[in-house]
């Protein structure tokens, strides 16, 4: 045994974020630790890395008990956690990166260019060829992944911790990434991988542990699981992606996108979407796909033509956009939340101007509207004068939801509206968004889970290094299909 | 635990430090000192002038900004109402209506370069600093404006104070209030007003909280970002009014270092200096202690220089107690 969590518990005030968890890894295993938002998987992480030192139960490395008093103590007994914020630092090199986790003396002198072929030797290992020298910042997300699995590797980590590295990645890197984890395995180390997606999970998992409200609810080989009821343990209820009724066909074209071109990468896009329709933007990390639905939102310049109900759209800012109806989700949720701000202040800010022409608020109808606006969300919250930063990353994502629905848009534009959200927060998304399609609002959805977007959409868009490859109806759906195009095929 | 809840909000730690401090004054009290009004309507009307600069300071510190003019600005504008009321021989109110133009513009200028053109706050308001410091010394020739004014015909002679000063300096309901302290609590009331009951408060909290967010979300980030320095400068021009009152003139050295005990309420409060949380009402709190704090050291007799020791050794205290107790679990 590797690594050990005996009947550990912790709690956050009143709220129980593990009770009586026991785990373990074994040399040469993927363990998965499976569980919706809030079920305790970012506290497991963090006992492990070293994070939180105040729990009660045990941890054995080794079949040795031991307490981590901070995450050095855990990286040098070799568990190396790989978090989804990465913890490389992008002005540095690669290089200096990877000898920065060494405890040394802060006056000793930094040879770190003497070093360079033990570096290199470090990044061959996970399968990287790049000049060490280079910054990290001019680096894709995947790359630096990989980067941070080298410097685990380089601590000599035995246990890898990886709370959901394909979050942010698209299906060929994820596929390289789950090489690199095959190979780990083979080398009889331990791997702790925590994911939402249930096909990846499947792929890579030995063992999984579902985790429900801080409690192990299943421990055992992935052979005994399925889909259907592995998502029914992490959501302790069976889901349907309720369907709502489609929109019927509607004849009005709300957005029309001629010839529009954005630096750099995007050229020569043309496609219209009709009123009520979901269109999806399926592409994978270097199509372009966030700069089409940057451009029409107003964040980032462009050229070509682009109408919006028959006028002419050229915002020159988000907020000339939102004067017109259009609303933009971004991909990343710290450019869509404020965090310290109450719900209702998340929800209504895009809608004040609206509902308070005078700029003076009436606060009691302020929360009344946020009530009702967030009332078909399924939303967990205290209260919603509660700080939007206090819930879920999936209840958080709702939030923003909310926001750009209240704002009742004639076109929502929706970049990975589900990314790192748990399968029933998921499944809540794409009924909301389905239903503000079927009271008539056109959506632009990219998403970098083609699933999501073979359920959710009537067109499929496909991209490819900021190209357009082909539009596809639903009649035309393939999974196979439309990966092979993401990928750079030609359309037959 | 439980009955302790309220501590775990921010205006319960920002009691806290207040509270102590009253306590403090109850032991100390100097012969019952600490415990006649007097003694408060004094301090009331000590921290007015820095409270006024304060409320300026939070909008832009809501913003996740720091405007550091504040003091000079304050310069510029009691030399300025002190010159139009006194050799020039203004009316006080046209007097006052151009000198709250005056730190609105400079408050602007700060405002655009940063909204504009993306430059850090710190910095732009480090020049507006100076700049403004070198206009208060030129306006008024390096020397302080006051009631002795040369004549056209050469000679000097001394003029009335201006009415506006005399009201400015005096005491209301009964002599229990001094005017700079209602005035102080107007501006702190319309600070209020601007955070948390209209639009454009909803708008500057956001811009703290995340501008690009914000943007994203149809905020117009950048008027937003020019009102909390437009705003913060008008402020600066009300305290260099009320200032050039208590002081019967216009030194062009005035508020030097004002900015930092600016700061110093609206962080003691529990404001963060990162943006996007805080408000008026716990800067409020932060301006009562700090003044408080100042008022028992100086009733005890403490050396000016002890004071200011001690004082920054309590600010560390009181901001290390603010600290979301979430970090200490």
């Amino acid at each position: 045994m590797l690594l050990e969590l005996a009947h550990v518990s912790k709690a956050f005030g009143p709220t129980r974020a593990l009770s009586d968890v026991s785990f373990d890894v074994r040399p040469g295993e993927v363990h998965v630790v499976a569980g919706g938002n809030g079920a305790g998987k970012s506290t497991l992480i963090k006992i492990l890395s070293g994070a939180i030192t105040d729990y009660r139960g045990e941890l054995r490395i080794g079949g040795r008990p031991v307490r981590f008093h901070d995450p050095h103590a855990a990286v040098r007994a070799g568990v190396a956690t790989l978090h989804q914020e990465l913890s490389l630092v992008p002005a540095l090199s690669v290089l200096d990166n990877l000898l920065l986790g060494e405890r040394r003396g802060l006056v000793s002198a930094w040879r770190g260019s003497r070093r360079i072929d033990e570096c290199r030797a470090l990044l061959r290992r996970v399968g990287l060829s790049i000049d060490p020298t280079r910054a990290v910042e001019t680096l894709g997300l995947s790359e630096r992944q990989l980067v941070e699995i080298a410097r685990a590797l380089g601590h000599a980590a035995s246990v890898l911790v990886l709370d959901e590295p394909t979050s942010s990645l698209a299906e060929p890197e994820a596929e390289r990434l789950f090489a690199r984890i095959a190979e780990l395995r083979s080398q009889g180390k331990g791997v702790v991988f925590i994911s939402h997606r249930l096909d990846e999970i499947f792929r890579v998992a030995d063992r999984i542990t579902v985790l429900r409200d801080g409690q192990v609810v299943f421990s055992g080989p992935a052979s005994e699981l399925n889909d259907a009821s592995l998502v029914e343990k992490m959501a302790g209820r069976a889901l349907d992606e309720a369907d709502v009724p489609r929109p019927r066909e509607s004849a009005r074209v709300t957005l029309s996108v001629s010839k529009l071109g954005v630096r750099p990468g995007l050229a020569d896009l043309s496609f219209e979407l009709g009123e009520g329709e979901i269109l999806g933007v399926a592409g994978l990390q270097d199509s372009g796909s966030s700069d089409l639905l940057r451009a029409l939102c107003g964040a980032a310049p462009h050229r070509g033509d682009v109408t919006l109900a028959g006028q002419p759209l050229s915002a020159a800012s988000p907020r000339a956009a939102l004067a017109r109806g259009v609303c933009f989700l971004a991909r990343d949720r710290s450019e869509s939340v404020f965090p310290a701000r109450p719900i209702t202040e998340n929800v209504t800010l895009s809608s004040l101007g609206r509902l308070f022409p005078l700029g003076v608020l009436a606060v009691g109808r302020e929360r009344a509207l946020t009530a009702s606006a967030t009332e078909p969300m399924a939303l967990v919250a205290p209260s919603l004068a509660a700080p939007a930063g206090a819930l879920s990353g999936g209840n958080q994502q709702k939030v923003a939801l909310a926001r750009c629905l209240l704002a009742e848009p004639k076109l929502l534009l929706l970049d990975d509206p589900t990314r790192g959200i748990d399968v029933a927060a998921k499944a809540d998304v794409h009924r909301l968004v389905r239903q503000a399609a079927s009271r008539g609002t056109s959506v632009l959805v990219a998403s970098s889970d083609f699933d999501e977007l073979l359920t959710v959409c009537d067109r499929i868009l496909v991209l490819f290094r900021g190209e357009q490859r082909a539009v596809l109806g639903r009649e035309e759906f393939d999974r196979a299909r439309l990966l092979a195009l993401a990928m750079g095929a030609e359309a037959a | 635990m439980k009955a302790l809840a309220w501590l775990r909000t921010s205006t319960g730690r920002a009691l806290v430090p207040l509270a102590v401090v009253i306590v403090i004054g109850c032991l100390f009290h100097q012969n019952g000192a600490f415990f006649e009004w007097s003694t408060h309507r004094a301090m009331l009307r000590e921290i007015s002038v820095l409270g006024i600069l304060a409320c300026g300071m939070t909008l832009v510190i809501v913003t996740g900004g720091i405007d550091l003019s504040v003091g000079s600005v304050m310069a510029v504008a009691a030399v300025l109402v002190s010159l139009m009321t006194m050799p020039l021989g203004w009316g006080g109110l046209s007097a006052a209506a151009l000198v709250l133009v005056a730190g609105t513009a400079l408050g602007l200028a700060s405002g655009a370069l940063i909204a504009r053109f993306r430059v850090q706050p710190f910095i732009v308001t480090l020049a507006m600093m100076v700049f403004a410091r070198g206009l208060a010394k030129l306006l008024s020739g390096g020397k302080k404006v006051t009631n002795y004014v040369t004549l056209p015909d050469g000679s000097s002679s001394t003029v009335d104070l201006p009415a506006l000063f005399r009201a400015i300096d005096s005491k209301v309901l009964g002599d229990h209030v001094s005017v700079v302290t209602l005035i102080f609590a107007g501006c702190a009331l319309l600070t209020w007003v601007v955070l948390a009951r209209l639009t454009a408060g909803r708008y500057l909290y956001a811009v703290g909280g995340s501008y690009e967010a914000a943007r994203l979300s149809g905020v117009p980030v950048g008027r937003t970002v020019l009102l909390a320095y437009a705003l913060s400068g008008a402020f600066a021009a009300v305290a260099g009014i009320c200032q050039a009152a208590q002081e019967t003139h216009g030194d062009p050295e005035t508020g030097a270092g004002y900015e930092l005990d600016a700061i110093a309420m609206v962080v003691l409060g529990g404001t963060s200096l990162s943006g996007g949380r805080g408000g008026v009402g716990l800067t409020l709190v932060g301006a009562l202690t700090l003044g408080m704090l100042q008022k028992i050291l100086s009733l005890n007799a403490f050396s000016t220089e002890a004071r200011l020791m001690l004082t920054g050794g309590i600010l560390v205290f009181a901001v290390l107690f603010q600290r979301p107790w979430q970090s200490r679990q």
